[in-house]
């Protein structure tokens, strides 16, 4: 029924995607922008390699900057809540979040030159198009690159300085430190959040460049925390068993690590729904043909995914506290958590190029597999350096479970 | 006179915790600690499994979201049936708002009535409410455990031994 009211609508944004065809007359990358306008690929047929290579790569690449930007947001909500339960996790996600400068920019820059080849808007002419003719002072190369680089010299900017104070508290303990970094957190929160949606436009949204959606930048970030919320209870895990972090994983730990991916389990799930739930009302073309175009062919069920299995799964088999607290059941909710979000990712980008339906390929593979692995090596390399914990944060007694009364209490008696 | 149960006072937090380690291993059933805050830790002490309220909370929630949809179905798609739109009779999506709004409100008002159920409330009167130690006690600095007379292993001498050994410098008996 939704799918019929919704290809009702298709008539109208195929209308409003006219502005696009002179371009296509003139025979200018003919392919690059029939995709999204009337579900078939172009006359040019199956796209060239370059452009497969570049779709797979930059799902891959919004997978990995996912990890980041949420280790980043992690480490930041640390400092805003002066939260005791996350200091066992700080140091490692401090890592992970500082991967977002220099290594993730490097491995940006196949996208920035790639970008000709992957975003239809480059190769239009604006004034032959009203959507990008109106958002032209955005979606131009010069933009393009200069805000790409500001987002990573702002990410680096929090993030490594938020892991210089924390490594500088290890070796003298002063509390100005602790201030230090609220003061990044504070400033920081803004800057990640403009930053966050910035980055999922230019590099996600704009792929098809006439939509509109002011929740895009939210769902991104949602979804991102969420999977590095589980991937953060595996990798504390992990140094636990190891020994790293033996002594600060405690059971509450897990059980925090636990709630906080439920947390985002929901709220992604709110998020998503909204944007969809108010597209879905306004019923405006410019909007509709967004989720008309991920109606197609085996999109569908990757949709369905994110419905039942980014959501409703983990949120009924979570529900209940001892599931947070096993550690095999959590182990395999991180693996499932990476395939629903990868999904989500493919959900956003494939279907500009294959609007058929999800096509995998060995690309997907490699781009995903070799950039993990550069960012593995990168963030073992960091961690085997470092204390695997804050050493001396204020709250690391609390961590081990142990009461410290305060210095001006004991003055008191 | 009919005894309630024996009431042991402790000093610390600590020391009604251990003792409550003491009384659960020592196959106990119908008894309780009181104190003046919540103590970290006092359900595993207790034994005490995890609380059943979430499950009325669950069938609350899930009573709502069932009967806001069927209710805007029913309303909008079948008995009176209203084009707004263009839009579909019914659709998951605008009936989503409404139903979740009900889950939320039928979720609450389960473990309202989940809590309520489970404590046996409301209850006028409590034998404890009687002793003036204990009144002054659990609400301000003592920590109080009471095992009631009707538990099947209560026995007034072995269970008055066993919370002295726990370390308890009075205990009474609480007249019912």
């Amino acid at each position: 029924m939704v799918a019929l009211f919704a290809a009702a609508l298709l008539g109208n944004s195929v209308v409003a995607a006219e502005h696009a065809k002179p371009a296509a007359k003139a025979g200018q990358s003919v392919d690059a922008h029939a995709g999204h306008n009337h579900g078939k690929l172009g006359p040019a047929g199956e796209p060239t390699e370059l452009k497969k290579f570049g779709y797979a790569y930059l799902t891959a690449y919004m997978f990995c900057l996912s990890l980041c930007l949420g280790a980043l947001f992690i480490v930041i909500l640390n400092h805003l809540f002066d939260a005791q339960w996350m200091v066992p996790i700080r140091r490692f996600l401090e890592h992970i979040a500082c991967q977002l400068f220099p290594t993730m920019f490097i491995l940006w820059l196949p996208i920035g030159f790639l970008a000709k080849y992957i975003y239809p808007w480059w190769e239009i002419d604006p004034h032959l198009d009203h959507a990008l003719h109106a958002k032209a002072i955005l979606f131009n190369p010069t933009a393009f690159w200069v805000v790409s680089c500001v987002l990573f010299l702002v990410w680096g900017f929090i993030a490594h300085g938020l892991r210089r104070a924390s490594l500088a508290q290890d070796k003298d303990g002063a509390a100005s430190h602790t201030r230090t970094m609220r003061r990044y957190a504070a400033g920081g929160i803004f800057l990640f959040a403009f930053s966050l949606t910035g980055a999922a436009i230019y590099w996600m949204k704009s792929l098809q460049h006439q939509f509109f959606s002011t929740m895009y930048g939210v769902v991104y970030f949602a979804g991102s925390v969420w999977l590095t919320a589980i991937t953060t209870y595996w990798l504390l895990l992990y140094f636990k068993n190891r020994g790293d972090l033996k002594d600060v994983a405690r059971e509450v730990t897990f059980h925090d690590c636990g709630k906080l991916f439920f947390a985002f389990t929901v709220f992604y799930a709110y998020i998503h729904f909204s944007q969809y739930f108010l597209i879905w009302n306004a019923a405006v073309p410019e909007e509709t043909f967004w989720y008309v175009l991920r109606e197609e062919g085996s999109w569908k069920w990757v949709g369905q995914l994110t419905i039942f299995g980014h959501f409703w799964f983990p949120f009924l088999f979570l529900l209940p506290i001892h599931r947070k607290l096993n550690f095999q059941v959590m182990s395999m909710m991180a693996g499932w958590a990476w395939l629903c979000h990868y999904m989500d990712l493919q959900f956003n980008i494939g279907p500009v190029l294959y609007p058929d339906g999800l096509h995998l390929g060995i690309y997907d593979l490699l781009s995903l597999g070799g950039m993990l692995a550069v960012l593995i090596f990168m963030f073992s390399r960091a961690f085997n350096a470092h204390p695997p914990y804050p050493q001396r944060d204020p709250r690391v007694a609390e961590t081990f479970g142990v009461y410290v009364e305060p210095a001006s209490s004991k003055a008191a008696h | 006179m009919n005894a309630y149960g024996l009431m042991a006072v402790f000093d610390t937090p600590a020391d009604a915790m251990h003792a409550a380690e003491q009384v659960r291993d020592a196959g106990y059933s119908k008894w309780d600690v009181h104190t003046p805050f919540p103590v970290h830790g006092m359900d595993a002490a207790m034994g005490i499994p995890n609380s059943k309220v979430g499950w009325f909370t669950f069938l609350g929630g899930a009573t709502g979201y069932t009967s806001g949809m069927i209710m805007i179905w029913w309303m909008n798609a079948y008995d009176y049936k209203i084009i707004i739109g263009g839009k579909p009779m019914f659709s998951p999506f605008f009936s989503f708002p409404v139903s979740y709004e009900l889950t939320i409100l039928l979720a609450s008002f389960g473990s309202l009535i989940g809590m309520f159920l489970l404590n046996r409330l409301p209850r006028l009167h409590h034998p404890l409410l009687k002793n003036r130690k204990f009144c002054s006690g659990a609400t301000h600095d003592k920590f109080i455990l009471v095992i009631e007379t009707a538990d099947p292993k209560f026995n007034a001498d072995e269970t008055r031994k066993l919370l002295a050994s726990a370390g308890s410098k009075h205990i009474e008996l609480v007249e019912d």
